[in-house]
């Protein structure tokens, strides 16, 4: 059984955010308005976060592309009422939202605030809707959405290597994040298959993963940036 | 005599509430018939699928052509009827009006009988192009109408697929049809 992680270099991300709009597009996320999105009330699945080290002139900025981290121990499925939320046999945390009741549990118990809620259901304008992803529901106002690695294209190619008769290859299943950086600094496969680059780069020396000491277990991994 | 004002008054009140709740009850069983009613699907000819399946001797792909590639199995257009249909078919009068909407240019858009709730996500490629189910698994004696029915012949719930996944030792997984 696969155990889907991602390793994020920070020494290659350069922020063009082509991941944010990669996601946004592949997923069907709706944007809200200005207003709605200063209230804290847009949803991007996978963001790209900007840190600043140093004072002022000496400083050095390094960007964090921030999906959901499908920890092993995710908090936000202890606390969900309904089972909406849970951990499959492969790590990855879906969300189920025909289920969901929009109670914003999960959303709260996440440290990494990566779990969004639609306030309104989305508008799309007759060209938007013309290009949205039949792959992925649309989801309607009243229910949390988060990233889910793409999970319908591991179902596309799974699919696919049925038909053929052969074994699911790493290439096979890359979320729309992965396929899209320039730099390839997102690295996406099986952390327990020792042919896939994830599996031994979770133990290079430079990783470091967010909040480890809270006990999530994320399965994204960061490499820091070199001195 | 009538008996005193406030007996009128009472029985007068009695027979307003037991019209009221009587309307209500007349009411409350039009709206539940209407939600809960399927509507029917109205085809554009009077398809025989025996006469096609049984007695030609057709398989389902011929016409349902992307059911084992596609997520949809595909409904025929008017150029696939036209192969046989240019020219009339036999001496019922529904072949004959076919030959005639097609030389008028009819599209003939056949409706789609069996539909999925939007928050489900299924293939046919995956049950029928890999598992090579067989379409009465899913839709009962479609193959064997002689007529178009007005509603599906199965009831395709999540039961219905949950039982079928637990007997085939199949994925019981949320995010294999919910995304």
């Amino acid at each position: 059984m696969a155990r889907w992680g991602m390793v994020i270099d920070l020494d290659r991300c350069t922020g063009c955010a082509a991941c944010e709009v990669a996601c946004k597009s592949e997923n069907n996320v709706a944007a809200v308005s200005v207003e709605q999105a200063d209230m804290g009330r847009a949803s991007s699945w996978m963001k790209v976060m900007a840190h600043v080290e140093g004072e002022f002139p000496d400083t050095t900025m390094h960007f964090y592309p921030r999906p959901c981290m499908h920890c092993d121990n995710p908090p936000c499925i202890r606390v969900c009422p309904v089972q909406a939320t849970y951990i499959d046999d492969e790590g990855i945390v879906g969300q189920i939202y025909a289920r969901c009741i929009g109670c914003r549990y999960c959303a709260n118990a996440c440290p990494y605030m990566v779990k969004y809620f639609n306030w309104y259901g989305p508008e799309w304008s007759e060209a938007e809707r013309q290009h949205l992803n039949p792959d992925v529901s649309v989801r309607p106002a009243g229910v949390i959405e988060k990233c889910t690695f793409c999970h319908h294209r591991l179902q596309k190619a799974r699919e696919d290597a049925r038909a053929e008769g052969r074994e699911l290859r790493e290439e096979d299943y890359q979320p729309a994040c992965v396929d899209v950086c320039p730099t390839n600094a997102i690295i996406f496969g099986d952390l327990d298959n020792p042919s896939h680059a994830v599996h031994t780069l979770k133990d290079d020396p430079r990783v470091l993963r967010l909040m480890e000491d809270l006990g999530t277990q994320p399965k994204v991994y960061y490499l820091r940036p070199r001195d | 005599m009538g008996g005193t004002a406030a007996d009128r008054g009472g029985f007068v009140r009695v027979r307003w509430v037991s019209g009221s709740f009587g309307v209500i009850l007349v009411a409350g069983i039009v709206i539940t018939v209407l939600v809960t009613a399927r509507p029917s699907v109205p085809q554009p000819v009077a398809f025989n699928h025996r006469k096609h399946t049984e007695e030609l001797g057709l398989n389902c792909e011929f016409c349902h052509v992307h059911v084992t590639k596609g997520a949809h199995a595909g409904l025929p257009d008017a150029q696939t009827c036209t192969m046989c249909h240019q020219a009339a078919q036999g001496t019922s009068a529904e072949a004959t009006r076919v030959t005639t909407l097609l030389a008028e240019g009819d599209p003939l858009t056949f409706k789609k009988l069996f539909r999925l709730e939007p928050h489900v996500f299924y293939t046919h490629r995956r049950h029928v192009g890999i598992a090579e189910l067989e379409c009465e698994n899913c839709h009962g004696a479609i193959a064997q109408t002689v007529r178009p029915p007005a509603r599906p012949l199965v009831t395709i719930d999540m039961d219905f697929c949950m039982d079928c996944h637990r007997e085939q030792g199949q994925t019981l997984d949320c995010n294999a049809c919910h995304r």
